[in-house]
């Protein structure tokens, strides 16, 4: 497990760098709403962006403003310094303004020689589904017509099938990390779901199947606290080691780098394999950024914390996300009505100045719910 | 016993509003003066910037037409009407075509707030943020909503949301208020694209809106309501071009406060009389100020473009300081909201007529394309050369996540194709506390004095633009 941790803190991390090594072609992408089929179909590796804590921002904060989040702006500063340098090409969703605003200066900059822009509508009705459907039409088109390549139907069915296993490994080990006695630590758990974006997913799935046969027994001392994290973009994985080192578990969560990657994402269907992803993604994906599904969010939390047996429930964001910002207060809210109480944190992207105060206030929350 | 909704900002705005409808068309400065006395001094800089000599009568309309605003929603509620809450980017002609609902436009209220009320509505804004609401939040919405939320005021029937696609923060807000308060929601998202299959996506999305609606209010939009409001709406159109081109005099002869006049005035009563009248006295008052040569500095020193919002939170210190500095306030990018023509013929004509129209109000417009910046970027460059704009200013709300984001290229991209610069601003439009009106006037001044008027070279020496054929010649006095 130390040396997963290991790679999931790294930008090229040993299979990113086996597989360029091997001659194989790098796409990122850095939302949930990107259909990791189509890319795998297409023989390329989907790379998640990640800042992994990043607080050197100087080069981003040329073109990003001090109103945007500290990890967007950690993303385009990767962007430009040339931590991403492996990548062969960005997808751009409308995930938020600010990603939005990350992107258009990445590409202003420092145009990398595939980009394309997949627009994901902010509503689920027919309509919209036919929209995003064609836009996935689009979408591997220009796959085709860049990397010079063809996505066949099989290929897309069986990059349906490898994904449909590597969430079903995924909620595996959430079943471990959710039990009485968690064999896997909120930290870990959000490891393993950063390696699985960084590697082709035979090789994930072979991976993981190793791991979870390891720690099919284990058992982590009983926490002072079983707690939910949820919120914002948050890959931090040090923060959450930091965090569960005052005793505390996160024993599930709703992170947007976690189970919002891959728990909902489970209807299948059989028909023209683009449609299936199309209604896959759009109908199913949890961000607050579908601005009429927010009941399906809470059931979607308030399910996960009575799965997971939860004392309280801990709700990030990051300064100057307003989604998350917006909608912790309203988790906040309807959790406490049902007896879950709730710590709201807003944090400054990867300032480690910033962790002592974040335990602070986790400590007191400690208190607070009688898990001194 | 006080009822706790007239401690809301609507009521309390409302009733501050209504005394305009006693006043005459005209009011002498001993009046005005008595007038200021009796007002908050916060309020009395934005009132006192309203009834300067130059727009005093105009301005008087301008409060009239927001009053009348005001009183029908207050009518319609007591009449058993549905009050929809729209935002700014929403057309509101469409919640005024029926005969059973009325519009109430959130920042056009919480604007009112901070313009007329004791402590500029900070007491919302500050019940708003005890909900634990971010204070990244938008203040142009949250002082608004945050007197809903604190059920001091009245409350909304129905929130329409036009901020999908264009503004998180704005988007958010308002089903953050539809979940809080359990208000029914009303979205309408906007593809990113304007192919014509976007297009065509977005009008089967307002229809979708409008079968909502008049379920909702349980009243059928008729051919005829729509008729109603969309031939008012076609006249306010022509008169908005009327006014937009007498703004490429030099120097222009337009008060500054015109620009805020008419958005106000697109985002409440737009498609009715009371809203044609209005547009009617600013051409008016602008025809005559052009036939009189005046201009209220000894010489136009700059002619400005805002590039986003203006500042709101003091008129006087802002509109009016301006002038005074021969600083022109051309316009900004609530002004660009390109109004044109709906076709009346018949249902379908308007449906889309005013679909199109929804997707060209300011902010829908220019944000959240396949670009983030380039129809912002197209829009303020189209601005510049019709009004032959020195510079821009970008006000730097600072919940205009959306703008910051790409403020950097447009700041680049008018330097390279125009040769304009970029003042960059950070403020909270709304609420002074940010930064004080002083800073930003200084930070104006030094950028005019500076950066352009050395490009300048002191004088006008740019060609005179293209004045409406019955002006006499525009003098600098």
């Amino acid at each position: 497990m130390d040396d997963l941790f290991t790679q999931a803190t790294l930008y090229a991390n040993d299979y990113v760098r086996q597989w360029r090594d091997g001659g194989g072609r790098t796409v990122g992408y850095n939302c949930v709403f990107a259909p990791l089929e189509l890319f795998e179909a297409a023989g390329l590796l989907p790379y998640r962006l990640r800042a992994l804590s990043n607080a050197q921002t100087d080069l981003a904060d040329a073109h990003l403003s001090r109103f945007n989040c500290g990890f967007c702006r950690s993303c385009l500063q990767l962007g430009l310094d040339g931590a991403y340098a492996f990548l062969d090409g960005l997808v751009e969703i409308n995930g938020c303004d600010h990603l939005r605003g990350a992107f258009e200066n990445w590409q202003y900059v420092k145009p990398t020689p595939f980009f394309h822009y997949l627009k994901v509508p902010h509503i689920v009705i027919d309509d919209a589904l036919e929209y995003f459907a064609d836009q996935l039409v689009q979408l591997k088109a220009a796959l085709e017509a860049h990397f010079a390549v063809t996505i066949a139907d099989d290929a897309l069915r069986a990059a349906t099938a490898r994904q449909a296993r590597v969430r079903e490994l995924l909620r595996r080990a959430y079943a471990l990390r959710e039990r009485e006695q968690p064999g896997l630590t909120g930290a870990q758990t959000m490891a393993l779901v950063l390696l699985s974006s960084t590697m082709p997913s035979e090789t994930f799935i072979a991976l993981l199947e190793k791991e979870l046969a390891a720690r099919e027994n284990a058992a982590l001392p009983a926490p002072r606290a079983r707690l939910l994290i949820g919120g914002a973009a948050t890959d931090e994985v040090e923060l959450l080691r930091e965090l569960e080192s005052l005793g505390a578990l996160f024993v599930t969560d709703s992170l947007c780098y976690g189970t919002r990657a891959f728990w909902p994402l489970t209807e299948h269907a059989d028909g023209d394999p683009l449609r299936v992803l199309a209604k896959l993604y759009l109908s199913n994906t949890l961000c607050p950024r579908m601005f009429e599904d927010y009941p399906a969010r809470r059931a979607f939390i308030l399910a996960a914390a009575e799965r997971a047996r939860i004392d309280g429930a801990v709700f990030v964001h990051n300064k100057f996300c307003d989604v998350h910002g917006i909608e912790n207060v309203l988790l906040r809210k309807h959790l406490e009505e049902q007896g879950i109480p709730v710590l709201l944190l807003e944090k400054e992207y990867g300032a480690h100045a910033d962790r002592g105060r974040l335990k602070t206030r986790l400590q007191a929350f400690l208190e607070r719910i009688g898990r001194p | 016993m006080t009822n706790p909704a007239h401690q809301g900002l609507f009521e309390r705005v409302a009733n501050i509003f209504s005394l305009v409808d006693h006043i005459g068309d005209t009011l002498s400065d001993a009046e005005v003066e008595g007038l200021l006395r009796v007002l908050p001094p916060e309020s009395a800089n934005s009132i006192s910037a309203l009834m300067a000599p130059h727009l005093r009568e105009a301005s008087l309309v301008f409060l009239r037409t927001l009053s009348t605003w005001m009183r029908e929603a207050r009518a319609m509620k007591a009449a058993g009407g549905k009050i929809i809450m729209v935002p700014f980017n929403f057309p509101p002609e469409l919640v005024t075509a029926f005969d059973n609902a009325a519009p109430l436009t959130v920042e056009v209220l919480s604007t009112l707030g901070v313009v007329a009320l004791e402590g500029q509505g900070e007491r919302y804004w500050d019940l708003a943020m005890g909900l634990g609401l971010p204070d990244h939040a938008c203040s142009s919405n949250t002082i608004e909503l945050g007197s809903m939320l604190s059920g001091e005021d009245f409350r909304a029937d129905g929130l329409i949301s036009a901020g999908p696609g264009g503004c998180d923060a704005n988007a958010k807000i308002h089903e953050f208020v539809s979940q809080y308060m359990d208000i029914p929601q009303f979205v309408l998202d906007k593809p990113v694209d304007r192919s014509p299959e976007a297009v065509a996506l977005y009008r089967r999305y307002y229809r979708r809106m409008v079968r909502q609606l008049e379920e909702f209010i349980g009243e059928e939009l008729t051919e005829e309501k729509l008729r109603r409001v969309n031939e008012r709406a076609n006249r306010c159109t022509e008169l908005y071009y009327e006014l937009w081109e007498m703004h490429k005099v030099r120097p222009c002869p337009i008060p500054n406060l015109f620009s805020l006049f008419v958005y106000a005035t697109r985002f409440s009563m737009w498609g009715t009389d009371t809203g044609v009248a209005c547009m009617e006295k600013l051409v008016a008052a602008a025809r005559a100020r052009i036939q009189a040569g005046a201009y209220p500095a000894p010489r136009e020193k700059a002619r400005c473009l805002w590039a986003y919002t203006s500042i709101y939170y003091d008129f006087l210190g802002l509109f009016n300081w301006m002038e005074d500095r021969g600083i022109t306030h051309l316009a900004d990018a609530l002004d660009l909201f390109m109004p044109q023509p709906v076709d009346t013929t018949d249902r379908d004509t308007m449906l889309d007529g005013m679909a199109d129209r929804a997707w060209d109000m300011p902010m829908t417009r220019q944000m959240g394309g396949p670009s983030m910046s380039a129809a912002w970027i197209e829009d303020v460059l189209w601005a510049v050369r019709e009004l032959d704009a020195e510079a821009v200013i970008y006000c730097g709300h600072h919940a205009c996540k959306q703008t910051w984001s790409v403020v950097s290229i447009l700041r680049q991209e008018l330097m390279k194709q125009a040769g304009i610069p970029l003042l960059i601003l950070q403020t909270d439009a709304w609420n002074k506390s940010m930064t004080p009106i002083g800073v930003v006037q200084r930070q104006i001044a030094e950028f005019v004095d500076q950066v352009v008027a050395p490009q300048r070279g002191g004088e006008t020496t740019r060609r005179r633009r293209r004045r409406p054929a019955d002006s006499s010649p525009a003098s600098s006095t």
